[in-house]
């Protein structure tokens, strides 16, 4: 069944494995940099509900459809949801994590550039699923 | 022309027999497309058995003696033009905003309802202090999934069973949360003291399609909103505080909506009576969950339904919490 | 040498028919026009999506329930039907036996597909095709979840009653001078494609069952409330619907392998690595479904299992795309129509696959998850590859079917306009997921990079609908009143290589 003899083609299969290989290795290696949680982040706890974000701070204050974090700092996101599958998106800043409900998802982030960048749903969740946003606000180490 | 001459027959089909096949194809979409126009509504009017069980418990109170007495109640839908806030009526601070609706057990509150906003809405009554589950049967006006558009309106009716606190409310996920919600009095029951701290929903809302000029909306700007949520009672304290429904479940604390008022302020010489409104027993003991009893007032455990009254002889702020459900927390400032 | 046609008979002796040439051709006409039905909406959602603001559909849920049907639709009543209808035609021919296995039972199968359609079109729900709970569990509304969730059971049962058709045909009742070897490869296409669907359809059928046990409050294997977890579902959803797309597009492959070496005058460069990438793809597309789920909070190694699991499933593609380049190289080719499809669904494959190669890179699956590049990958397979390598094969199979010619021209015409039209629309679908634009959103706020990527799209769509309107009234009228084709040679590809699979008398045979 599997007589191939060609040249070629083994010159062929072997260069799409090894450019393969080389993708997986990088991504491997990224994956596992990212994938862990810096020692000193900050919690921030996010519920996803139908249709806004709640976000509790780690000192207690909630902020409902804007977040404001220093730059600088990492901070860890705790995603959960009060109903149906969401998915908290930072898109500026490469957060991406569903909130699922029964169970706490963790992405983390340090915000680089002060400024405003969107928050949004990246999971359908229903009618307004299309207009669940937010906005994070970035200071420039101000005392909030 | 065919150059095959020792082959069968070769069979092409003819324009009659395309044009025949296309006819029963089209026929097909024509019926299919006439029943699912023609019952536009049905496909999506029902609601799963799993989102009635998950959200709350809706009481089946046993058949009520109708007093006859029927009660017609008008509400509109209404939004503030940043969207940010929603009621019945009028918005915060204005009269007749999310009017307070008093009835007797087995009186029929008729409810004719209007969307006057540029959202969709959908209408229900629940025992639940928050959320949009546990909506009575018979009271609801179509659903979150099958809205009530912009001009469309509907009816609806209740019959309270038992005294009690209920709501009306929105039942679009979110809407209550943002002001969308009314009490309905049954029976000698002490009003809630309405909390019209409604949480905004900052960030930038896309207004809701269908964008025309608001033809008569108030457009009255709610005040600035703290982070943190602190209940300012806009009706004068009556006397009475009341453990609301639900307390005995962490959460009410987060809004500070466990003793409602919370926060009271009173004269010295006056008297203080705590409702527990809850259905769990309670306890209203001065002092601090952390510290404990500091020994100024104790009414030790109150079954639901019950009152316990304190007078205040001497000024000063009291803070006091429930023993059994150390979350909840009040003051009572005395002048 | 013709391949089948029989005397025209009454309509309904065609429908209660059981011989497998009637039965495909059912098939594929009603799969073309749940094709054309379906495109209806995908343009729907373009002209939606072509600006902030509501241009034309009035609400929401209006335009939920439209990608939702679009998707289902798609894949289940165009794609799978498709290839099955091509599959029932061509198979007992190639292996040289009179009918499927089992005639009734295709029958059967086959008129399965108009309730299910009719169930899944009148309900009309608003989910999203996956289905996937918490929503579609407590949030969707009824009867349209549960018209859903009955149609795709139906589908499914379809599904595996022809699967079982077609292995048994082919490793049964082909011919006894034929080996398995020299089986042609669109053959092995349909074997191997419905030895996928064996094993992995149980699984949603399973799935589907406990969505409806929960929404009708009876179970709680997906309510986080009574205990279950909704990334069960999702592992039963993927553990299909990952092996479901090799279902979707090897069958188009095989399709390609019949166009490829017949205008390139030259035989296929390797029959056996042609099988075994087949059977190899079959076996390794069981080793990465929960490349969707990266996002939902998998830990380190599982994502990194998945991952290779997915880079170990290229390989396999990349040989087709070898053995197709390998045979055209040297080959004379004439590029006829059918031979433009094959070709451009070559190229439109690769692209689709290298975008795949982004996604399972781990880290970058969290730029472009759940946003447009998803839409424009997929559709680059869907529509790049298994529609483009279906248009071409309908083109070749148009003259020995029904006799006549289709007009040469306009198949030039409608592959020109299609490869531009897909180009504009899913190229431009990649970018705009790289900017963040999420799926499945009735509107969006007005970012210029994002409006004049919508617009892009939007005009590129159009340009499908034109060319789909040319290739309708092509198909008609040729059928109708098309020149009458050269039966031994419609293309004029020269004395040799005309279509191999001749019979003399099917009947008899």
């Amino acid at each position: 069944m599997s007589g191939h003899s060609n040249w070629s083609e083994w010159v062929y299969i072997g260069v799409v494995v090894a450019i393969l290989v080389w993708v997986g290795a990088e991504a491997w290696n990224v994956e596992r940099i990212i994938d862990h949680v810096p020692e000193n982040a900050e919690v921030i706890k996010v519920t996803g509900q139908q249709w806004f974000w709640t976000f509790e701070h780690a000192d207690g204050t909630i902020e409902k459809g804007e977040l404001h974090v220093k730059k600088g700092i990492p901070y860890k996101f705790e995603v959960t949801s009060k109903d149906v599958i969401h998915s908290f998106n930072i898109p500026d800043y490469l957060v991406l994590m569903d909130a699922v409900p029964g169970r706490i998802n963790t992405v983390w982030f340090v915000p680089v550039d002060a400024g405003q960048f969107p928050i949004q749903c990246r999971e359908f969740c229903g009618l307004i699923h299309y207009n669940m946003r937010g906005t994070l606000y970035v200071e420039d180490g101000l005392d909030r | 022309m065919s150059h095959i001459e020792h082959l069968d027959q070769i069979y092409r089909t003819s324009p009659r027999r395309v044009a025949k096949m296309m006819a029963i194809m089209l026929g097909i979409c024509l019926v299919g497309g006439t029943i699912f126009f023609g019952m536009w509504d049905y496909w999506i009017s029902g609601v799963s058995p799993a989102s009635i069980a998950r959200a709350g418990k809706v009481e089946i109170t046993s058949p009520v003696v109708a007093t006859g007495k029927e009660i017609p109640v008008s509400l509109n839908f209404i939004e503030s033009s940043d969207f940010r806030t929603f009621a019945f009526n009028a918005l915060p601070g204005e009269p007749d905003h999310n009017p307070t609706i008093t009835a007797a057990v087995g009186d029929k509150i008729i409810f004719n309802v209007k969307n006057a906003g540029k959202s969709f809405h959908a209408f229900g009554v629940t025992q639940e202090d928050e959320g949009t589950g546990g909506i009575i049967p018979g009271s609801n006006i179509q659903s979150a999934s099958n809205p009530i558009k912009p001009g469309q309106g509907g009816q609806s009716e209740f019959i309270p069973g038992k005294e009690g606190i209920y709501y009306y409310i929105c039942t679009v996920p979110g809407h209550r949360a943002q002001g969308m919600q009314g009490q309905i009095i049954v029976g000698d029951v002490s009003a809630k003291t309405e909390n019209t701290e409604t949480e905004p929903i900052t960030g930038s809302p896309m207004p809701a399609p269908e964008l025309k000029k608001a033809p008569e909306t108030i457009v009255k700007e709610k005040p600035e909103q703290t982070m943190k949520e602190e209940p300012k009672t806009n009706t004068p304290f009556t006397g009475t505080i009341s453990i609301s429904p639900g307390a005995s479940t962490p959460g009410c604390d987060k809004t500070n909506e466990c003793f409602i008022p919370s926060d009271v302020t009173i004269k010295v010489g006056e008297t203080v009576t705590w409702s527990n409104n809850d259905s769990a027993a309670h306890t209203v003991t001065s002092g601090t969950p952390t510290d404990g009893s500091n020994g100024t007032f104790d009414s030790s455990l109150f079954m639901a339904g019950k009152t316990f009254s304190h007078t205040f002889d001497n000024t000063g702020e009291y803070t006091y919490f429930c023993m059994v459900h150390p979350w909840m927390t009040g003051k009572i400032q005395v002048n | 040498m013709v391949l089948e046609l029989q005397k025209p008979r009454p309509v309904w002796q065609i429908m209660f028919s059981t011989h497998h040439t009637d039965i495909g051709l059912l098939y594929i006409i009603s799969s073309l026009t749940f094709l054309f039905m379906g495109g209806a909406l995908a343009l729907a959602i373009r002209v939606e999506l072509f600006s902030p603001g509501t241009q034309f559909i009035a609400d929401s849920m209006t335009f939920n329930r439209i990608f939702t049907v679009h998707g289902t639709n798609m894949i289940f009543l165009f794609i799978l039907p498709f290839a099955s209808g091509v599959g029932n035609y061509f198979v007992p021919i190639m292996v040289r036996y009179k009918d499927m296995a089992y005639p009734k039972l295709n029958a059967i199968a086959f008129w399965m597909i108009p309730p299910a359609a009719a169930l899944i079109w009148l309900g009309f729900a608003d989910f999203g095709w996956y289905g996937q709970p918490p929503y579609s569990m407590i949030s969707s509304p009824s009867p349209a979840a549960e018209m859903w969730i009955f149609g795709l059971k139906i589908l499914g049962v379809s599904s595996v009653l022809g699967a079982i058709n077609f292995i048994v045909t082919i490793l049964k009742c082909k011919h006894p001078d034929l080996p398995l070897s020299k089986v042609p490869l669109l053959a092995w296409s349909f074997l191997s494609s419905s030895l996928i669907v064996l094993v992995a359809i149980p699984t949603f059928a399973a799935a589907l069952l406990m969505l409806l046990t929960d929404r009708l409050g009876v179970t709680g294997f997906f309510n986080p409330a009574l205990g279950g977890d909704p990334i069960a579902y999702s592992h039963l959803f993927w553990f299909t619907f990952h092996p479901e797309v090799y279902v979707l597009v090897i069958p188009a492959i095989g399709m390609m392998y019949e166009i490829i070496p017949r205008f390139s005058r030259k035989p296929i460069f390797s029959h056996s690595s042609g099988m075994f990438a087949f059977i190899l793809l079959s076996i390794v597309s069981f080793a990465s479904w929960a490349h969707h789920m990266f996002a939902t909070g998998m830990s380190f190694t599982e994502k990194t299992v998945f991952m290779v699991g997915t880079l170990a499933a290229v390989p396999a593609s990349a040989m087709h795309v070898f053995n197709f380049l390998a045979t055209m190289w040297g080959g004379r080719a004439k590029y006829s129509t059918p031979m433009m499809w094959a070709i451009g669904g070559i190229a439109l494959f690769f692209s689709a696959g290298a975008g795949g190669v982004v996604n399972t890179a781990m880290p970058l699956d969290f730029i472009t998850h759940d946003s447009y590049w998803v839409v424009g990958h997929f559709h680059l397979f869907v529509f790049g590859t298994i529609a483009f390598g279906s248009f071409g094969f309908l083109y070749y199979m148009f003259p020995y079917i029904t006799g006549r010619m289709y007009n040469e021209k306009w198949g030039k015409v409608h592959f020109i306009i299609t490869l531009i039209g897909a180009v504009l629309v899913f190229f431009t679908q990649h970018i705009l997921g790289l900017y963040g634009m999420p799926r499945r959103v009735f509107d969006y706020p007005p970012f210029p990079a994002w409006i004049e990527m919508n617009q892009i799209a939007g005009v590129g769509a159009m340009l499908l609908g034109v060319g789909m309107t040319i290739f309708l009234v092509n198909m008609i009228y040729s059928s109708a009143k098309g020149k009458e084709a050269n039966m031994e040679d419609p293309f004029g590809l020269g004395g040799k290589y005309y279509y191999p699979y001749q019979r003399k008398n099917p009947h008899h045979d």
